[in-house]
């Protein structure tokens, strides 16, 4: 316990100062404002993407200061994050968390693989890209996309 | 011969009647009979008893009756209220049985086996009229025969299905050692207790009592707890309660817990109120903590419990540990002088046992009807009766209610007033004494913690057992049970119902039982139509406001949701499965899941075996086939008392077997030897 106090003391801040934003617009205001509840979805990724998630949530990127927050079930969420090409076994997994997802909601694909599938494209278990099953509000691009990239575009949507 | 003679001598010619007209019909004119003849006899104790609290006295000798002494019965307002708690549940187990043992149901195992035989449909009546008489016994005799006659018949009901289940057997071979043993200290007490006064009534019993040295009466309660805890099942005593209540057909399971167990009250208050006179201290604080201990090792049990009717078994035991505790706390404060609280406590305990006969019975019957038409104990393969069987869902959500001691119910009436009783133990003014102030604010703590438990014991019992989807095809193919067994949980379930509501009707009831302890109570505790007011502490409660206002507020949720969400449009959706395709019913919480963080958090005290067996794949290691999880909570007292015990006495056995080798000349050898020592043994003294 003492050695955990230490470790807290000692340490200090971590979180990289915030950078500005790069455009004082939400992405849609007025509809989620502040606080955006976020569910992650897997629908297939090489899990780069979610190495990249975990370090945007983590101590030094801290998405969480801007009212980005993870939470463990799309009936709490304002937002999906999908990764990944949609795979068949995740098709109707998706579409079921995007249909038990509260109004109003949007939908994130995160990575290149949700947008064209990128190297799994053709893939024998490979359905499509998460536009081709549900509707696609906003789109991070990269292979994986850096943490920053993924801060940015959850600061859109917060509008913070 | 007053109503009291006539209620009783008449119901005992119906019961045995009855048991004679079993014992000669078919299986279906016997379920009648049998279920009649019982209803008829408990509707006698049912009105003696009444009459008995309502100021009658009933008291006659007949001598020759028994071999060894007179035969003499005495009633009171104390006997009163057992015999009418009794009798009570005797007409709902009556009309119950009619339905439970008629043949077409899965439990029945074809002709002459299980609880609709001729033995146990014609020992069922008998059982009945013991019980009813065991209370107005008027001397030590009459109280003992009638004490093992009782045991006996209900050792046979106990046997009932032994042909279909071999654990049927062990369980029959637990509870007879155990009822057997607390007979012995039983006998001890009594025989001790008359032949050192010099009377075998109840009568010479109470005026000589005051002259006995305090050792020996000491001793002689002592023993009498001994034995009458283990028919309450009182922890460490408690070991056969969780195996014979499963085990018996459900109607005898419902009047050994309900009525049965509470003679083992019946029995204590007796002997130490009335006959003692109050005593010791020390007898109440042992009362107390061994009230403490049953209360809440019982309710750890249960919530573990994943048989139901187990479950129930060791939700006897929590309940009778509470009586127990409020009889203790009585007891103290009565050898303090503080007789008001004392009568308080009392008035407490004993309305708990009667609330506790009343939701155990309707919990029992409950049970009862889920067996007979899925035929499982079992809570984890249970489920889904809600829709299959509603009437019988509805009834034991009454009791479950009442059991959790949660307002409405009749439970928490009871409880509340123990507590009351507990809390106000501290005096207004001046230092308690250490142990007062030691074990009153514990002894709160306990009720407190075994309230909490309890809740949660109930939730599962029926959250599990009746909702949600069914976790079996024999849960899935369950049938409402017949006319009778419904009619007969119904009346239980009013009966809750009215002592939940208007408390205050048995509160006459409990004034004159406690006038019968002139050493130990003083005053009327209780006063109020409504409004229960309690008359030394300042405490009322009313249970009726308490469930209007529940209702109001519910209809407040209800339509303030209803206003605040007109206009908005409905979405229907499927429940959230986390993406699965098929929601099934594995995947549901089971009484175990349900169970197991608190099974985690009492682990020092349960000590549940847990085991894992996980199967590899052929070809590599890293693949895992499939993994078996097994956990069993065992009891601990048991595991941890007995073996050394049941050793002991095998031990002895084999010794004694070891002197019989069959020879005739040593049996003559030991004949001579016995009456050598005698002939010595009167030389010498004389």
């Amino acid at each position: 316990m003492r050695s955990l106090f230490r470790k807290i003391l000692t340490t200090g801040r971590v979180a990289q100062p915030a950078p500005a934003r790069a455009s004082d617009q939400a992405a849609d205001p007025g509809v989620l404002r502040g606080s955006v509840q976020i569910r992650h979805v897997d629908a297939g990724s090489c899990n780069g993407c979610e190495l990249e998630i975990a370090s945007a949530f983590g101590p030094v990127y801290d998405a969480e200061r801007y009212g980005a927050r993870l939470v463990a079930s799309p009936r709490h969420a304002d937002v999906l994050l999908v990764t990944g090409p949609v795979t068949r076994n995740m098709e109707d997994p998706l579409r079921k968390a995007f249909e038990a997802t509260p109004a109003p909601k949007r939908v994130v694909a995160v990575g290149d693989c949700a947008h064209n599938c990128g190297v799994f494209a053709g893939g024998y278990g490979v359905v499509g890209t998460v536009g081709d099953i549900v509707p696609v509000d906003v789109e991070i691009r990269g292979c994986p996309p850096e943490p920053d990239v993924i801060v940015a575009a959850l600061r859109d949507l917060t509008g913070r | 011969m007053n109503l009291v003679a006539q209620a009783l001598l008449g119901g005992t010619v119906f019961a045995l009647a009855g048991a004679v007209g079993a014992a000669l019909t078919g299986p279906r004119v016997r379920a009648v009979v049998a279920g009649v003849s019982t209803s008829v006899c408990g509707a006698g104790g049912l009105l003696a008893g009444i009459a008995l609290v309502d100021g009658q006295t009933y008291s006659a000798t007949v001598p020759g009756l028994l071999p060894l002494g007179t035969a003499a019965v005495a009633g009171d307002a104390l006997s009163g209220v057992f015999v009418a708690l009794v009798g009570a549940v005797a007409v709902i187990a009556g009309i119950y049985s009619i339905g439970y043992t008629s043949p077409g149901s899965p439990l029945d195992h074809g002709p002459g086996s299980g609880a609709g035989s001729r033995t146990v449909q014609a020992v069922l009546p008998l059982f009945v009229t013991t019980m009813v008489w065991v209370p107005i016994a008027g001397n030590v005799t009459t109280f003992l025969v009638l004490w093992e006659l009782m045991a006996l018949t209900s050792l046979v009901l106990v046997l009932a299905e032994h042909r279909a289940r071999p654990q049927v057997r062990t369980a029959a071979a637990w509870y007879a050692s155990m009822t057997h043993a607390g007979f012995v200290a039983i006998l001890l007490a009594l025989v001790l207790f008359s032949s050192q006064v010099g009377g075998d009534s109840f009568a010479a019993l109470r005026v000589g009592a005051a002259e006995l040295p305090t050792t020996l009466r000491s001793l002689i309660f002592l023993l009498a707890l001994v034995g009458f805890g283990s028919k309450a099942g009182i922890v460490p005593l408690h070991v056969w309660l969780p195996r014979a209540h499963p085990e018996a057909p459900s109607h005898v399971s419902a009047l050994m817990s309900a009525a049965m167990v509470t003679l083992g009250l019946y029995g204590i208050l007796r002997v130490g109120f009335d006959l003692l006179g109050g005593g010791q201290r020390w007898w109440w604080v042992l009362v107390l903590a061994a009230g403490a201990v049953s209360a809440l090792y019982g309710v750890l049990q249960a919530s573990v419990a994943v048989d139901l009717k187990r479950l129930l078994g060791y939700s006897t035991t929590e309940n009778m540990g509470l009586i127990f505790m409020g009889v203790g706390a009585a007891g103290i404060f009565a050898a303090d002088g503080d007789r008001p609280l004392a009568t308080l406590l009392l008035a407490a305990s004993v309305l708990h046992a009667i609330n506790h006969t009343g939701f155990k019975t309707l919990l029992f019957l409950g049970a009862g009807s889920v067996l007979r038409s899925t035929g499982l104990r079992n809570l984890d393969s249970l489920g889904g009766l809600v829709s299959r069987m509603p009437i019988t869902t509805a009834l034991f959500g009454v009791g479950a209610l009442a059991a959790a001691a949660l307002p409405p119910g009749n439970g928490f009436v009871s409880e509340w007033l123990l507590l009351q009783g507990l809390i106000h133990s501290l005096p207004a003014a001046g230092s308690p004494s250490v142990l007062i102030a030691v074990a009153m604010p514990l002894a709160v703590g306990v009720v407190a913690l075994t309230a909490g438990l309890g809740v949660a014991t109930f939730v599962k019992a029926f959250g599990v057992g009746f909702l949600a989807r069914p976790r079996s095809m024999a849960a899935g193919n369950a049938i409402e049970s017949p006319v009778s067994m419904r009619a007969a949980m119904a009346l239980a379930a009013t009966g809750c119902a009215a002592l939940a509501i208007v408390p205050a009707i048995v509160g006459p009831t409990l004034n004159r039982v406690a006038a019968t302890f002139p050493t130990v109570c003083d005053g009327a505790p209780l006063q109020g139509g409504v409004t229960l007011q309690l008359t030394r502490i300042a405490g009322s409660m009313s249970p009726l406001l308490i469930l209007c206002g529940l209702f109001a507020a519910a209809l407040v949720i209800v339509v303030t949701l209803r206003i605040a969400g007109r206009g908005l449009p409905r979405r229907k959706a499927l429940v959230w499965g986390c993406g699965g395709t098929r929601l099934d019913p594995r995947m549901e919480y089971t009484a175990t899941s349900f169970a197991e963080p608190l099974t985690r958090v009492f682990d020092d005290v349960l000590a549940p075996e847990q085991d894992i067996d996980v199967t590899h794949h052929a070809e590599s290691r890293y693949l895992i086939e499939s993994v078996q999880y097994r956990q069993k909570v065992a009891d601990r007292v048991e595991v941890a008392l007995y073996p050394p015990l049941l050793g002991a006495a095998t031990g002895w056995g084999r010794l004694a077997g070891r002197m019989q080798n069959g020879s005739v000349h040593r049996y003559l050898a030991f004949g001579l030897v016995g009456l050598i020592i005698v002939l010595v043994v009167v030389g010498v003294t004389s």
